[in-house]
């Protein structure tokens, strides 16, 4: 590459191009072959899915009514996704003080707390999930144990950097006129990133209502459970209104959480 | 007045009031019994401590079903960035027509709204066990999440390059291959790699469903109590994780403007 160019000449980028593209699709055709998974398999066997959908096809909402488990279902996915929500939320938001430089002074503790971040994000929910499973029993309260660990995991980072992104001058301006730590956290940190972490956490409730559906299929209770009790038992017409169930129920959370934020962040009520 | 007076907190007191409600009648909608399993922590702790000895000798043939893992979620998230890219096209506003957008962009919300998990339990329950399974579902839980995100992308493009190349009497082809594609390639990889960290994610719990690779490993061995081949299972996924994040940010920081790498 000729860097006394400044650009790259049209060649290089040729071969470039070129190389990248082959590499790449050297590589997808040895991951297929490997796999054993043919691309034409979505043509050549279409018909396993059409005959799914006629089993399927008119979804059984009478399922709704005649079944109390479901209406059950619905507040325990709501539940887990909130209380997930809430307690995670707090732990995120204590782990990101004890890990942030602003508000932590000791090193050792701030990399404990960013070691044990970074752990329970790599973490995947599958294991979490199967553990708590087996020490509180199937049930939306090891999903909700789940949510918990999952969230303090993925938002304690987001809020550290939040925390070391803020505005130093009003942190400095308190401290030097003699508040204490404690001080500077609550009057110059915290009216700063507080919109930003109530957004967060809101983002935060859609995301786990989303994981908590996924965590019923492994023993997480809520919609997702039974969801996965219907397929399992073929119920295919009581499983494609659960599908709408769900569907239903994320997107009117969504338009809520949406409707919420707007007007606790509009109104500024929260300085 | 006092600044600790807790007059000033007053207005405080409603939103905080329905919060501890909620969260109170959310604790009783899932079962919390926080007693009993605080008795039995102490007993599932030492349960599980298995789970901190890997079995060394189990990486030898757990290494098969990495790569599967990895590969099914290198696929599926090739396989849907490319489609993505006519849904974007689609969804986009100033290259749509406005009831392709409106039809494409609700397909799309709609879509997202279905957890990828959910989407594999239908597509085993179509063409049974097997990575073809994850790779579908993987396809379209990218479709979902990248077609939104390129037809934001071809949204905010530069229009008045599209005009110019129009102008010299490019047809349509030549419009969307040198006015917009050259344009957002850099935006295009960058989510691809993106969702490409998440695909690796979610395969795991993908695997355990049905897909296969590394996922049922670890969802079998923990049911069959093996939890020394659980663990190593779990440290090739965090191995495999926290590779996929690096591998994507380095790329992510090469690929500048012109789509060539650095």
């Amino acid at each position: 590459m000729k860097a006394s160019l400044g650009y790259t000449l049209p060649s290089d980028r040729l071969r470039q191009k070129a190389t990248v593209s082959i590499v790449v699709s050297l590589g997808l055709v040895f991951a297929c072959i490997y796999m054993g998974f043919d691309p034409s398999m979505i043509f050549t066997e279409f018909h396993f899915v059409a005959d799914l959908a006629s089993n399927m096809m008119p979804p059984d909402f009478s399922l709704f009514w005649m079944d109390k488990t479901i209406v059950m279902a619905i507040v325990e996915s709501l539940s887990m996704a909130f209380l997930g929500t809430v307690v995670g939320g707090v732990l995120a938001l204590g782990l990101a003080v004890l890990a942030a430089r602003d508000t932590m002074p000791f090193r050792g503790v701030r990399l404990v707390a960013r070691f044990v971040m970074q752990i329970v994000r790599v973490i995947p929910y599958l294991v979490v999930i199967l553990v708590f499973v087996a020490t509180v029993g199937v049930g939306a309260f090891a999903g909700m144990l789940t949510l918990v660990f999952m969230t303090a995991g993925n938002f304690g980072q987001l809020f550290m950097e939040t925390i070391e992104a803020s505005e130093k001058a009003p942190a400095e301006a308190i401290y030097s006129v003699g508040a204490s730590r404690g001080q500077v956290i609550r009057y110059a940190l915290f009216p700063q990133i507080l919109p930003g972490l109530i957004a967060n956490l809101f983002y935060a409730f859609d995301v786990n209502l989303r994981t908590g559906i996924a965590l019923g299929i492994f023993g997480g209770g809520g919609v997702g459970f039974q969801l996965y009790m219907a397929m399992r038992v073929l119920h295919y017409r009581d499983a494609f209104a659960l599908i709408c169930l769900t569907v239903l129920l994320i997107v009117l959370m969504e338009r809520v959480c949406d409707l919420l934020r707007k007007r606790l962040l509009g109104k500024g009520i929260l300085k | 007045m006092n600044t600790y007076s807790l007059r000033r907190y007053r207005k405080y007191l409603l939103p905080m009031g329905c919060m501890a409600l909620l969260t109170w009648l959310s604790a009783l909608g899932c079962g919390v019994h926080l007693a009993s399993a605080w008795r039995t922590f102490g007993t599932s702790i030492g349960y599980f401590s298995g789970l901190l000895v890997p079995d060394w000798s189990a990486f030898s043939d757990l290494w098969g079903p990495a790569l599967n893992s990895i590969f099914i979620s290198v696929v599926g998230t090739f396989g849907g960035a490319v489609i993505s890219l006519f849904f974007g096209l689609a969804a986009a506003s100033n290259i749509a027509p406005p009831w392709l957008r409106q039809c494409t962009r609700f397909l799309l919300s709609l879509e997202r709204a279905l957890p990828e998990i959910v989407i594999v339990l239908f597509l085993v329950a179509a063409f049974g066990m097997g990575p073809s399974s994850g790779v579908l579902a993987l396809v379209i839980g990218s479709i979902g999440m990248l077609g939104k995100l390129f037809a934001d992308a071809i949204e905010e493009l530069d229009m008045g390059s599209l005009d110019a190349i129009k102008a010299v009497g490019a047809n349509r082809l030549q419009v969307m291959v040198y006015g917009v594609w050259h344009q957002i390639v850099p935006t295009v990889v960058s989510y691809t790699l993106l969702r490409f960290e998440w695909s690796i994610r979610l395969s795991v719990a993908l695997g355990a469903v049905g897909a296969g690779g590394i996922g049922l490993e670890l969802n079998r061995s923990f049911q069959l109590l093996d939890y020394h081949r659980c663990c190593s299972a779990l440290i090739l996924v965090l191995v495999i994780i926290v590779l996929s994040e690096r591998g994507s940010e380095y790329l992510r920081k090469k690929v500048n403007v012109g789509g060539t790498l650095k």
